[in-house]
């Protein structure tokens, strides 16, 4: 049975941060419309990465000596709270300093620590994930892309033959973390599967940009030809890929990612529903509502937050977070457009007015800036529940965690 | 099928019968007091308290008082768990209480939940905690919240000296808050039972050969019902978040017993939305056999309903809710979000 979580709070020492981190973004993002914000960490800014570098905002739960703030997770909770609040560019890093990270730093030499992670935390070197393949999406375990062990004049390295899919940001990325067979066969399935850091700058690596339905090009398919990869490419224990990839995810699922990703929409929605041309008794209480879900939402992700920093890795808590977390991204962008979209016509905006059957209703009140992050963010949102691991494979690891098969 | 009212509202206290109760009835536990300070007040008292009603409070108590044909059960378990001490949790210790705050108190409205307490123990606490705090006698019986709201109007101001200059909560108390924050931790205690419940039974009972925990819909449903429960659970808890803890409130007051309304309204109407689900769910996984007066099961979903709609159901706290987010000023709704959620 699944411990219950209690209600945490956030050190002052990391609260503390919310004001500059705020007053920077303030300044950064003026005049940047909502339909733009509202990609969040689906925007990539280079510059803008290595801006937030320069302040010491990336890397921040690293170790200094490598570069990092040396602070906790809850201090990098507050940092990402307010970008994705606000809806800063924070893609080009994203992966990198949530995940690639954490991982190099827990499971790399000294030798690759010095290497990947100082730069990291300089908002220079971006990192992707190479998990998903053609004939491997939610059944992770079946990737066939191999690394053979070679040995060259007697120099020892990998030779990389395979393709990865569905890659967020391959196209501006410095590094790929893979996941690899490298020994056995598909039948073996979590056995003998490793990772490896490919320098996708490297002759025989093609990255091939997909363009999504919002008519974005953020994730790409990766194709690897007899890549030569040094013997310092390997991550980690060789055959060890499977429990490296599954404690890289808790820290994927459980951030504040998962529950603010229509949040610049509901601020902009917000906005309009103050004004008196906005406010409508249905729309008072759909705010209220969706409220009454934010809270406790917020409350679980710092929960779960407190769980990493107490050096737990909560992989059931994070999964049932993220389902509800998403959940109610995806219901906002149903839901505000059907208050939108059913309002009287302008004209009979009078709620005692008889309506006249033949005018359709209209959102013509709401600014079109708002309207434009809507039709976004309704397009965008079902890849809510498909990024990191889908809706059914996360309800299948909670009821594992329940005690059920 | 007719929803009884629960019985919340007050129990008759002067009538004790005059038979003297067995000794078999009296608590094993004693209320854990002078000792505790270094403790966790909460795990200690809620463990204690569990126990308790794990031996005094079975559905066949819960029933007994719902059938209503006898004042005895209701009343040989209002001496339990009076004479333990639990109902004075929440005063003070020069009281004889344990001085316990709101969110210390909310592990216990918590276990009235799971164990279907058919009495206002929880109301009770909290009436004492007020009545204690606005230096009236703490009442002695089985309390209702209306109490309070009878109370505010009838009784002279009390000697209270510390009473803060804008202290509407002090002179007037908010009783449907109370009420709120009290139903949604017993919502969310409840609700975890109906869980656990329900996975048993997915995992006993069989069909096509195999347990119904094996099938990847009843899986599914079940992680929903988790889902729930988990929302539920932090809904409340962040509903039994004191006044105190109101960035607004100074210091060195005593409000750390009385709910402040905008979280209880949070909290009751998440754990509300909430409580349909999982009646709805532990039912259909149930089958038939969930459905009979003779299974547990109804003693938990139709509760479920009716603290639902007690004390405003979600779509009452909702308005409340938009109205007080669209009253911020014009920012980030994560401000308004971090008001109600930070405060441990």
């Amino acid at each position: 049975m699944l411990a219950s979580l209690p209600k945490t709070a956030i050190p002052p020492e990391d609260e503390a941060l919310r004001v500059p981190v705020r007053a920077f973004l303030r300044e950064a993002l003026q005049g940047v419309p909502a339909q733009v914000r509202a990609k969040s960490w689906m925007g990539y800014d280079a510059a803008f990465s290595r801006a937030l570098g320069r302040q010491g905002w990336l890397g921040i739960t690293l170790p200094i000596e490598y570069g990092g703030g040396g602070r906790s997770a809850f201090a990098r909770y507050v940092l990402v709270e307010e970008f994705l609040n606000v809806g800063a560019p924070v893609g080009s890093h994203w992966i990198a300093d949530r995940q690639s990270a954490p991982l190099i730093l827990k499971y790399g030499s000294e030798a690759q620590k010095q290497f990947y992670l100082p730069p990291i935390c300089r908002g220079e070197s971006f990192f992707c994930i190479g998990m998903s393949e053609p004939n491997a999406g939610s059944d992770l375990a079946s990737v066939k892309t191999r690394a053979v062990k070679t040995a060259v004049n007697g120099v020892l390295g990998w030779r990389l033959n395979g393709q990865k899919i569905w890659t967020s940001n391959a196209h501006n990325c410095h590094f790929m973390i893979a996941l690899v067979r490298t020994s056995g066969e598909a039948a073996d399935r979590q056995k003998g599967l490793s990772q490896v850091i490919v320098d996708l700058s490297l002759p025989g690596v093609t990255v091939r940009p997909i363009r999504d339905l919002t008519g974005d090009s953020q994730f790409c398919e990766v194709f690897f030809d007899n890549v030569a990869l040094g013997d310092e490419a390997l991550i980690g224990a060789e055959g060890g890929g499977w429990a490296q990839v599954t404690a890289e995810l808790a820290y994927e699922r459980s951030g504040p990612e998962r529950i603010y990703s229509s949040m610049v929409l509901f601020d902009a929605w917000l906005a309009f529903i103050r004004t008196p041309a906005g406010k409508t008794p249905e729309s008072t209480r759909l705010a209220g509502k969706l409220f009454s879900h934010l809270a406790p939402l917020r409350a679980l992700s710092l929960a779960v937050t407190d769980k990493i920093v107490q050096g737990a890795s909560p992989v059931v808590e994070a999964a049932l977070v993220k389902d509800l977390g998403v959940t109610l991204e995806q219901l906002m962008p149903t839901v505000i457009a059907d208050d939108l979209y059913s309002r009287n016509p302008k004209e009979s905006r009078d709620a005692q007015a008889p309506r006249d059957p033949q005018a359709d209703p209209d959102a013509q009140a709401a600014p079109m800036d708002l309207l434009q992050a809507l039709n976004y963010v309704t397009q965008v949102a079902p890849s809510f529940s498909l990024r990191g691991g889908t809706r059914d494979i996360l309800r299948g690891m909670i009821a594992r965690g329940l005690g059920l098969r | 099928m007719p929803i009884p009212a629960m019985p919340d509202t007050v129990m008759p206290t002067a009538a004790t019968p005059a038979t003297t109760f067995p000794a078999a009835t009296m608590p094993a536990t004693t209320f854990p007091t002078a000792a505790m300070p270094t403790e966790p007040a909460d795990d200690t008292f809620a463990k204690a308290l569990q126990v308790l009603l794990a031996a005094h409070c079975p559905p066949a108590v819960v029933r007994a008082v719902e059938r209503g044909d006898s004042d005895v059960p209701g009343q040989v378990l209002w001496k339990v768990l009076d004479d333990s001490g639990f109902a004075n949790a929440m005063l003070p210790e020069s009281l004889d209480g344990a001085g316990l705050t709101l969110a210390q108190a909310f592990p216990l409205f918590e276990l009235c939940g799971r164990f279907l307490v058919p009495l206002p123990l929880a109301e009770t606490l909290l009436v004492r905690a007020w009545a204690a705090a606005r230096g009236i006698d703490p009442p002695t019986g089985c309390e209702d919240l209306d109490w309070v709201k009878a109370a505010a109007r009838v009784m002279p101001q009390g000697p209270v000296p510390e009473t803060q200059p804008n202290s509407q909560a002090e002179n007037q108390p908010d009783t449907q808050a109370m009420r709120a924050a009290v139903l949604a931790a017993q919502l969310a205690g409840a609700m975890q039972r109906v869980l656990e419940m329900t996975l048993q039974f997915a995992n006993e009972r069989q069909q096509f050969g195999r347990p119904l925990g094996k099938f990847q819909a009843i899986q599914h449903q079940l992680a929903q019902m988790a889902e729930h429960c988990l929302a539920a659970h932090m809904a409340a808890q962040i509903g039994c978040t004191p006044m105190a803890s109101s960035p607004a409130h100074r210091p060195g007051h005593r409000h750390d017993h009385l709910p402040d309304r905008l979280r209880a309204g949070i909290a009751k109407a998440r754990a509300s939305e909430a409580a349909v689900e999982v009646a709805a769910l532990a039912h259909s996984i149930h089958g038939a056999i969930g459905f009979t007066e003779a299974f547990d099961l109804q003693l938990f979903t139709r509760r479920l309903h009716s603290w639902r709609q007690m004390a405003g159901a979600e779509s009452y706290w909702h308005r409340e809710i938009g109205e007080a987010l669209l009253a911020a000023p014009h920012g980030l709704a994560l401000d308004a979000l971090r008001q109600v959620t930070d405060g441990a």
